[in-house]
C-alpha cells in the first residue's frame, strides 16, 4: 500500500478546506469527523488497553511512563488527561497529585470514558479523579484552571487541531505546560518502511482477530500518516501561544512527546 | 527509556515484595512522601514515593521530600537504619532535606520480614518447594566451598609462592644470558671448527 506523504504546512495539516478534514486518507466534511471517529472509538473501547499491548508489544507503558516524569508533576498539582480514554495517565497521576490534588479524565467519546471509569474504581482510584465527557476543541473548563494538561494519542483524531491547541492554552495556569504524546515520524528510513508495512499490513489483521474490527485499526495507521510531524506540530504549538517548546522522540520517532509552557 | 523500563520493574518488585509483608504499617507514616535516589552508576535519578501503602517509582525529583547521592555499593550498606549518619561521616553519601524520611524508608527496607518458603509452596505445592530449597542449598554450599577454595588457594599463592614466582624481568634476564652463552658456543665452535682445518 502506498503511504501519501505527511504534510508539511501547518495551515493544512488538519484540513484540506475550511469545511472538509481528513479521516485517515479520506476528506470528508468537518461536521462528519467527530461522529466517525467516535464510531471508531465505541468499536475498539471495550478490547483498546489489550489492544495497545499487542500493537506496541507493551512499549506504550514506558511512552506513558517517560510522558509522566517528564510533566513534573507535584502533590496538590490539577491535571486534566485529555482524550484520556482508558484512564492510564489518570491512575498514575491520581496516585502522584494525593488527596490535595485534582485530575480529571476528560474524552470525547462515551464509550471510552466508560471503561476507564471502570478501570479506574475497580483499582480503587475515586477519591481525586472527576470524569468529563469534552470535546478537545471546546473544553468546559474556566480560563486558568490546570497546572499541567496532557493528551496522550489523542490529538490526531481532533477534527481542527489548532482550535484544541488554542483551548488547551486558554484552560492551563500560567506556568502549566501542556504534554502531547502521539504517533510521529520515525527519523531512519529503514524504521519507517518496517513501520509502514507493520502498521498496513499487521496492524489491521491484529484488529481483526482480536478487537473484531481491522478498518477502525486501518484508520488508525493511515490517521497516524496523516498526522503532523514533529517540526509541524511544534510549530501549530508556537502558533497557539505556547512557550518553550520541545519535542523528544521515542522509539525513534515512532512517537513523540512534545511540550509547551504557558507564561 | 531505560529509566522508565528501571522504575517500572522497581514499582513492581518492591509492591510484590511489599504485599507479602504483613508488618507494613510503618508506610502509613510515610504517605505521600517522596526519597529520591541518585545513583552514581545511574545517569538518572530514581524516586520513590508512597501513596495509599503502595509505592511508585518514577523519574520526578520535583516533589522529593529527602535526595540521597551515592553508589550502588553504598546503598546495600544502607539497609541498616543506623549506618545512615555514619555513611554521611564517610563521605559515601550525600543527603538532602528531611533526614527522617531517608531512616523511615532505610527501617522498611530493614524490617521486611518474608517467609519465602511459604510463599512459594502456595503457587507450586510443598514437595517441589521443599526440593527446590534442597537443591538451592546445595548449589548455595558448593558456591561456598569454592569461594572458600578460591580464597585459600588465592592467599596461599600471596603468602608463599609469590615470593618464589620468577618475575618478568628475571625471565627476560635470564632469556638473554641463554642467548649470549648460545653465541659464545656458536663461536667457540666455529674458531675449533676453523682449527681443525688447520694444515699440520
Amino acid at each position: 500500500m502506498s503511504v501519501p506523504e505527511q504534510n508539511q504546512s501547518p495551515d493544512n495539516q488538519n484540513t484540506t478546506s475550511d469545511d472538509t478534514t481528513h479521516f485517515g486518507y479520506k476528506t470528508i466534511d468537518k461536521e462528519d469527523k467527530v461522529s466517525m471517529v467516535a464510531g471508531v472509538f465505541h468499536s475498539v473501547a471495550k478490547q483498546y488497553d489489550v489492544m495497545n499491548d499487542l500493537m506496541s508489544f507493551g512499549v506504550h507503558r514506558l511512552w506513558k511512563r517517560f510522558t509522566i516524569d517528564a510533566s513534573g508533576v507535584r502533590p496538590g498539582n490539577k491535571v486534566l488527561d485529555l482524550a484520556g480514554g482508558t484512564g492510564d495517565l489518570t491512575a498514575k497521576f491520581s496516585q502522584l497529585v494525593g488527596k490535595e490534588g485534582n485530575v480529571i479524565l476528560a474524552d470525547i467519546n462515551s464509550s471510552m470514558l466508560n471503561v476507564g471509569r471502570d478501570k479506574l474504581r475497580d483499582k480503587g482510584l475515586v477519591q481525586n479523579i472527576k470524569y468529563v465527557q469534552a470535546n478537545a476543541q471546546y473544553l468546559p473548563f474556566e480560563d486558568n484552571t490546570f497546572d499541567i494538561v496532557t493528551i496522550a494519542f489523542g490529538l490526531r483524531n481532533v477534527t481542527d487541531k489548532d482550535m484544541a491547541l488554542r483551548s488547551i492554552y486558554r484552560v492551563l495556569k500560567p506556568g502549566g505546560r501542556l504534554l502531547v504524546l502521539e504517533f510521529s515520524k520515525p527519523e531512519h528510513e529503514l524504521l519507517n518502511k518496517a513501520y509502514d508495512f507493520y502498521s498496513f499490513n499487521i496492524l489491521p489483521k491484529i484488529g481483526e482477530l482480536v478487537a473484531k474490527d481491522g478498518e477502525s485499526y486501518q484508520y488508525l495507521a493511515e490517521s497516524i500518516r496523516m498526522h503532523p510531524n514533529q517540526e509541524t506540530l511544534k510549530t501549530m504549538m508556537d502558533n497557539a501561544g505556547f512557550e518553550q517548546t520541545s519535542f523528544k522522540n521515542l522509539t525513534g520517532g515512532v512517537v513523540a512527546l512534545h511540550k509547551g509552557y504557558k507564561f | 527509556m531505560l529509566q522508565q523500563a528501571l522504575t517500572s520493574s522497581l514499582e513492581l518488585l518492591i509492591n510484590k515484595t511489599l504485599s507479602l509483608n504483613i508488618n507494613n504499617v510503618e508506610l502509613k507514616k510515610l504517605e505521600q512522601k517522596t526519597l529520591v535516589v541518585v545513583l552514581s552508576e545511574l545517569g538518572f535519578p530514581i524516586s520513590v514515593s508512597v501513596d495509599n501503602g503502595s509505592i511508585l517509582v518514577s523519574g520526578l525529583t520535583e516533589r522529593a521530600d529527602c535526595t540521597i547521592k551515592t553508589s550502588l555499593k553504598t546503598l546495600q550498606e544502607l539497609k541498616a537504619e543506623q549506618q545512615l549518619t555514619e555513611l554521611i561521616k564517610q563521605d559515601k553519601l550525600d543527603l538532602s532535606g528531611d533526614i527522617k524520611v531517608a531512616q523511615q524508608f532505610a527501617s522498611i527496607a530493614t524490617n521486611l520480614n518474608i517467609d519465602w518458603q511459604s510463599e512459594l509452596a502456595s503457587y507450586i505445592g510443598d514437595v517441589p518447594t521443599h526440593k527446590l530449597m534442597q537443591l538451592g542449598k546445595k548449589i548455595a554450599n558448593k558456591f561456598q566451598f569454592a569461594a572458600k577454595q578460591i580464597k585459600a588457594d588465592a592467599s596461599e599463592y600471596i603468602v608463599h609462592e609469590k615470593r618464589l614466582v620468577v618475575t618478568r624481568s628475571q625471565v627476560e634476564q635470564f632469556n638473554q644470558q641463554v642467548n649470549q652463552i648460545s653465541n659464545q658456543v656458536d663461536d667457540i665452535a666455529t674458531r675449533i671448527a676453523k682449527l681443525g682445518k688447520r694444515p699440520n
